[in-house]
């Protein structure tokens, strides 16, 4: 049996009468890259929203697995959102979330909250923990900040950085939790190609650098295809194929969902969805 | 920066109360005409205190709550009853009480009662701070308001002739509308007494300005402000939003109760506390504080609580000078005239710093600096993020 970080379980959730998501499962291998992709509108954010704890899952399990010799299991429905990020569950988001009032190095401090030891009257009183505390975060964070190319806008205004900054600062603050599990969200969304293929490489040596799995949403193709071990295809919140990069392009679902052609399969006769998909691959780009 | 060790700050800072205590009776005795003045220094301290403690809440956490005035309130009635029954149980003169108590006499009496104060208001807090987890913005300010409205109407609508439990009966002693005025001795009210001098107010003030600064430059400051910003980013971080932001509202309860008893307690104060220090107009004046000096600047809130009660007082006094040197302004109602170029003032100021006087900055601390050149870049039009935050508080 494979070492899976993390195994999603027939996972499903209802907004009001609209399934989202239904019956989703998968299992991401320990230091994998894996990707998750659909067209717009299948799930894929609303799947990030389910692991991370911003919705929890009607119905279904998420776990993860914390030893490499399959060994404590924790389940992640219905865990608060922080719980879930101290667990090592770390992401980014579609729409960068950066705290805009505070600054590029504060972003990143934020993220070593978990990893203090001394309690609020401690930190206002600034014992010798508490002093140690903040000394090891902060050199952590410069070295992140350094490694994502960051280093000389430390005490600049988060909001004031480019577009493209912004996105490698939201990186540095996940990895700040030194998580086990990074998910990554239209990490190339508004990278043009050469920027594409350093954020392949970049992912990569993430991954090696800090002994992640990483979970990818992208819409990019040149990124996906290129830099994903296994990719599963959602469409509507249904699971439509899962694969190598090689199996999921020629698999004729997967084009049907995209390009909007009649399945070769008999297929589940989603006539009504086709027309609708058919346009997509225009609005894919934001 | 040279670190001071804090054992010499305390004890610098707890020799200059003591100076500054005895340097009040000694001026008064003096020349009674410096009491105004001298008393202003008091209120001022007591309006420090209770615009940091909204201030954590407020601009730190950015839980807007309007309800402080309740918090104060209770302080206020607790610290009251507290120390006028210690004060009776100790046998200290009751002729004394209506006078000032002296600096030693407080000793016996004030540490015990803010220190319940405090306890009790921070449970309070604990309570009031539970709805932020679930609502926020104008939800949840209309919720503290009505926190604040409850102990106020609580206290007022219950007499001594309705009352009919034991807690009835302890919330009709309070006085209802007429004031809490003491225990009753005999046929009279014994009063509250005046005994918080500048060594517990301004003593006090610039503790909670000290633990403030401190809280704010801790981690746990920024997370309360990441919470603020992003509750969702700083949950996918770490930092759980319901911890913080009820520990913001705990602290805030705190500082605005020991800030009451205070009130209610302060040397030359009225000797009897009122419901109106309860009243919501109460707790928009410490917003004001806060806000003109800046949401979020710990120092801004106490310069915004010093420069509105300065003004607020001396205004009074100025137009109140003037009118008895010009004739023709004799028939103005100087308290009217006032309260109208104060929100002029208020309205200048707010039109040309949105931000407040000093934004989320400290007082000596330098801009941040933005470093490289900026590049065009589509979210460079957020930089202006702190104004449209003050406006939407």
């Amino acid at each position: 049996m494979s070492d899976d970080l993390l195994v999603l379980d027939h996972v499903e959730k209802r907004f009001g009468g609209l399934k989202a998501v239904s019956d989703v499962g998968f299992r991401v291998p320990r230091g994998s890259i894996f990707g998750l992709i659909g067209p717009n509108g299948a799930g894929k954010t609303t799947v990030f929203n389910l692991i991370t704890g911003v919705y929890r899952a009607d119905v279904g399990t998420i776990r993860l697995r914390s030893a490499a010799e399959g060994g404590r299991e924790q389940e992640l429905v219905g865990k608060a959102p922080s719980a879930i990020a101290a667990a090592g569950v770390a992401r980014t988001f579609q729409n960068i979330r950066l705290f805009a009032s505070m600054t590029v190095i504060e972003n990143v401090l934020v993220a070593g909250e978990l990893h203090r030891r001394a309690g609020l009257i401690g930190e206002v009183w600034r014992t010798k923990h508490a002093r140690e505390d903040e000394h090891a975060v902060r050199a952590r964070a410069r070295k992140l900040l350094a490694s994502m190319g960051l280093a000389d806008v430390e005490e600049a205004p988060a909001t004031s950085l480019p577009y493209g900054s912004q996105r490698r600062l939201e990186i540095a603050r996940a990895l700040m939790l030194e998580p086990k599990l990074l998910l990554l969200d239209e990490p190339a969304a508004g990278l043009n190609y050469g920027e594409a293929e350093s954020l392949k490489a970049q992912i990569r040596a993430l991954r090696d650098e800090y002994a992640l799995t990483v979970v990818l949403v992208e819409h990019n193709m040149q990124v996906v295809m290129g830099v994903c071990e296994r990719i599963h295809v959602l469409d509507h919140g249904i699971t439509i194929a899962e694969g190598t990069p090689s199996e999921v392009r020629a698999n004729p679902k997967v084009i049907a969902a995209y390009l909007g052609e009649e399945p070769t399969s008999e297929g589940e006769g989603e006539a009504g969805g086709e027309s609708e998909t058919a346009a997509r691959p225009e609005a894919k780009a934001p | 920066m040279r670190r001071v060790p804090a054992v010499v700050l305390f004890a610098i800072g707890a020799l200059t109360c003591v100076g500054l205590d005895l340097a009040y009776d000694g001026l008064v005795s003096w020349d009674r005409g410096s009491k105004f003045w001298l008393h202003i220094l008091v209120v001022c301290a007591i309006n420090v205190l209770g615009a940091t403690s909204l201030n954590v809440v407020n601009g730190m956490a950015g839980q807007f709550s309007i309800g402080h005035a309740g918090f104060v309130g209770i302080g206020a009635y607790l610290g009251g009853a507290i120390v006028s029954n210690l004060a009776l149980a100790l046998k200290i003169p009751v002729a004394a009480l209506k006078d000032n108590l002296s600096l030693g006499q407080s000793f016996l009496l004030l540490p015990v009662a803010l220190v319940v104060v405090g306890l009790v208001c921070a449970a309070i807090g604990f309570v009031v701070g539970l709805p932020s987890l679930r609502l926020r913005g104008d939800y949840l300010a209309i919720v503290t308001l009505g926190f604040s409205e409850i102990v106020r109407l609580t206290v007022l609508g219950i007499s001594a002739d309705s009352a009919t439990n034991p807690l009835t009966r302890a919330i009709a002693s309070l006085g209802g509308s007429l004031g809490y005025r003491g225990p009753k001795v005999g046929e009279d009210y014994l009063g509250v007494p005046s005994v918080a001098g500048p060594f517990w107010t301004v003593g006090i003030a610039a503790l909670a300005v000290f633990l403030a600064l401190r809280l704010k430059r801790s981690g746990f400051g920024r997370a309360l402000r990441a919470v603020r910003e992003d509750e969702i980013a700083a949950a996918a971080v770490g930092v759980d939003p319901a911890k913080y932001k009820v520990t913001a509202f705990v602290l805030a309860a705190a500082g605005a109760g020991v800030a009451g008893a205070l009130l209610a307690v302060q040397r030359d104060g009225p000797g009897i506390v009122g419901p109106a220090n309860m009243k919501f107009d109460k707790s928009f004046e410490v917003i004001t504080m806060v806000i003109l000096g800046g949401s979020g600047s710990v120092s801004g809130a106490a310069i915004g609580a010093v420069l509105y009660t300065v003004i607020f007082y001396a205004s009074e006094e100025a137009l109140h000078q003037l009118a008895q040197a010009v004739p023709a302004f004799g028939s103005v109602d100087a308290a009217a005239l006032r309260m109208t170029l104060f929100a002029t003032a208020l309205i200048v100021v707010m039109l040309v710093r949105t931000q407040g006087l000093f934004g989320e900055r400290e007082l000596f601390e330098k801009k941040a600096d933005d470093g490289t050149p900026k590049p065009p870049s589509p979210s460079s039009d957020d930089a202006t993020g702190t104004a449209k935050e003050a406006l939407a508080s």
